[in-house]
């Protein structure tokens, strides 16, 4: 049974951290301050809490008018409404003009939909933003990782992403592995016969997949790629050389991703057997996160499935 | 004042002159809208506003945004004229090389303070300039200025509500009621009338003037800023191409690009160079 973390609240109590040593950091909310865990930011941040209202369109461009007046606003609502509805907000207000705000998205993926189906399931987000010049765009594994990240992100100066999940998100175990944002981090290394590209809160399962592989003689080295934009190149092209065949794990539309990031590289530097795990280009329904990712072909089987593929296509 | 009025009204006249003269060397541009803003921005710009050409982003400056960012000739004359930059930059005006974009750009022009263009958005970033300005500690004011047609946008009235709450004072909006948008009169294209009201009901201070009288605009600005305590909302009804008579009444000049005759008639009318 794999432990849970809460990146929700891992994100919050990082920004109140934060808050507490910069002045300048503001929460810009649209509804959204339960669903965030805001509530302690605002009773000890009251001035420096902003909800907007169920108007996300508008706390993007009240956060862009925060930064452009020097202030480090956070927009954190579900990731859906702050990449889809507020989309060309975050283009045009954020992130052409350069500014210096943070975009949360909570329930990253499918698996942290809160079984409240498609409306509430966000598996674009990244796709979308990774379209968009000038964003830098972190999906970290676990709550561990968005305590990280997100006081990375707060030492960049300039827009950034940040994917949350549900709020019970599998915990990847690999805390002791360094993080640096734009720079892949190797979480395991049984060999380098393949290679499993990872990010998210399916990390855990790439693990496990990476576990049982090695089992049948099939050794992997599983890469965390955290920073999706700007994709740390350098990185993921020497893996690919070094193994010749990639399997690429995200809870995102395999569309527009990790795995077309990877696959892009793969074409343009390396090209080697890819396959992609992911949504398969369709719209989920309400259901457990476990129950789902397996449900949508995300499950450990079908990592095992690919990388036993790849391989084998490799040695044709 | 009187004298100043007159002052005013002669800078509106040549800031009339450069913007069809931009776009007329340009080939391209909004002359209708550029038209009809003139003296909002003409006030704002030479009378109002607490800037220094010198240090464009001095923190305590009074804030613009042309949410209508296609009237931005106009815009671009205004700041030429009062020394952000050089006036030899006007002709640039949409070229490639040129720190005059199509749409305002903040990181490319002095004197921007937001890029704008997109319609509807002028107002909700203005908002969160005032706010900033809470957080910040300074009493600056922003401006924002936009189209009729542009209070369609949805995300306009997300920004009406939440000014609201925010009892934003310092937060000046003018509406530049030119009755025209792209596609015909706003009454024929949306059920936007009537709009004081809806402000009025959002509680907003209201005010309705002659947008190309500095008798009326200027002192509907000083009503607005002495209004701390909310958002305010001026309704400035403009004529779409004014100062050009045989521009007014035919939308076809909301994007288009003089001929060498047409513009030497509008120099004529304005009094500016005929070449």
């Amino acid at each position: 049974m794999t432990a849970l973390g809460n990146t929700r609240l891992a994100f919050i109590e990082t920004l109140i951290e934060l808050a507490e040593q910069d002045p300048k950091t503001v929460l810009v909310c649209a509804d959204s301050v339960l669903v965030v865990k805001g509530k302690e930011f605002a009773r000890r941040f009251p001035d420096r809490f902003i909800d907007v209202g169920i108007a996300e369109q508008n706390a993007v461009n009240c956060a862009a008018g925060l930064a452009a007046c020097g202030l480090v606003p956070y927009v954190a609502t579900y990731a859906g409404f702050l990449t889809m509805r507020a989309c060309e907000q975050v283009r045009t207000f954020v992130a052409y003009p350069g500014l210096n705000v943070k975009l949360i998205g909570a329930n990253g993926g499918i698996s942290a939909g809160e079984r409240e189906g498609v409306t509430h399931q966000f598996f674009e987000d990244l796709g979308i933003l990774r379209t968009i010049p000038g964003i830098t765009v972190v999906v970290p594994a676990d709550d561990i990782q968005v305590r990280q990240a997100a006081r990375a992100l707060h030492k960049l100066r300039g827009p950034a992403y940040l994917r949350i999940g549900s709020g019970r998100d599998p915990r990847a175990d690999c805390q002791d592995i360094p993080f640096e944002l734009g720079k892949i981090r190797i979480l395991a290394e049984y060999g380098k016969d393949v290679v499993l590209f990872t990010n998210g809160f399916v990390v855990n399962r790439a693990l496990q997949a990476a576990e049982r592989l090695a089992r049948e003689g099939i050794r992997a080295v599983v890469a965390d790629v955290h920073t999706l934009k700007p994709l740390d190149v350098h990185g993921i092209v020497s893996l690919l050389k070094q193994t010749g065949a990639a399997v690429t794990v995200e809870d995102h539309n395999i569309i527009g991703g990790l795995g077309s990031a990877v696959a892009e590289c793969s074409a343009e530097e390396c090209p080697v057997p890819v396959k992609r795990v992911g949504l398969p280009d369709c719209y989920p329904r309400s259901g457990t996160p476990e129950a789902l990712l397996d449900y949508y072909h995300i499950g450990i089987n079908d990592i095992v499935e690919a990388a036993r593929a790849v391989v084998r296509k490799k040695k044709t | 004042m009187q004298n100043r009025i007159q002052e005013l009204e002669e800078i509106a006249r040549q800031i009339r002159i450069d913007i069809l003269t931009m776009i007329y060397k340009a080939g391209d541009g909004h002359p209708g809208a550029s038209l009809s803003v003139t003296d909002l921005i003409t006030a704002l710009y030479f009378e109002v506003m607490n800037i220094d050409p010198a240090n464009p982003q001095k923190p305590d400056r009074d804030r613009f945004i042309l949410s209508k960012g296609h009237a931005c000739p106009a815009l671009y004359a205004a700041l030429a004229r009062r020394g952000f930059f050089s006036r030899d930059e006007l002709p640039g005006l949409r070229s490639l090389n040129s720190m005059l974009q199509g749409h305002p750009d903040m990181n490319k022009t002095p004197g921007i303070d937001s890029t704008s263009g997109s319609l509807g958005n002028g107002i909700s970033i203005g908002l969160g300039m005032v706010l900033a300005a809470r957080l910040t500690g300074y009493d600056y004011y922003t401006y924002v200025i936009t189209g009729d047609g542009e209070l369609q946008e949805g995300v306009v009235w997300e920004a009406a509500t939440a000014a609201a709450k925010y009892k934003a004072g310092r937060l000046i909006v003018l509406v530049d009621n030119n009755g025209l948008q792209s596609s015909g009169p706003v009454e024929e294209v949306s059920g936007l009338y009537p709009i004081l009201p809806k402000w009025e009901a959002f509680g907003w201070h209201c005010q309705e003037i002659d947008g190309h009288s500095f008798e009326q605009i200027l002192p509907a600005l000083q009503k607005a800023r002495d209004c701390t305590d909310r958002p305010s909302l001026i309704l400035a009804h403009t004529v779409k191409g004014c100062g050009v008579p045989f521009m007014i009444g035919d939308n076809s000049w909301h994007k288009r690009v003089p001929t060498a005759e047409e513009y030497q008639q509008a120099m004529r009318i304005l009094g500016g160079p005929c070449s």
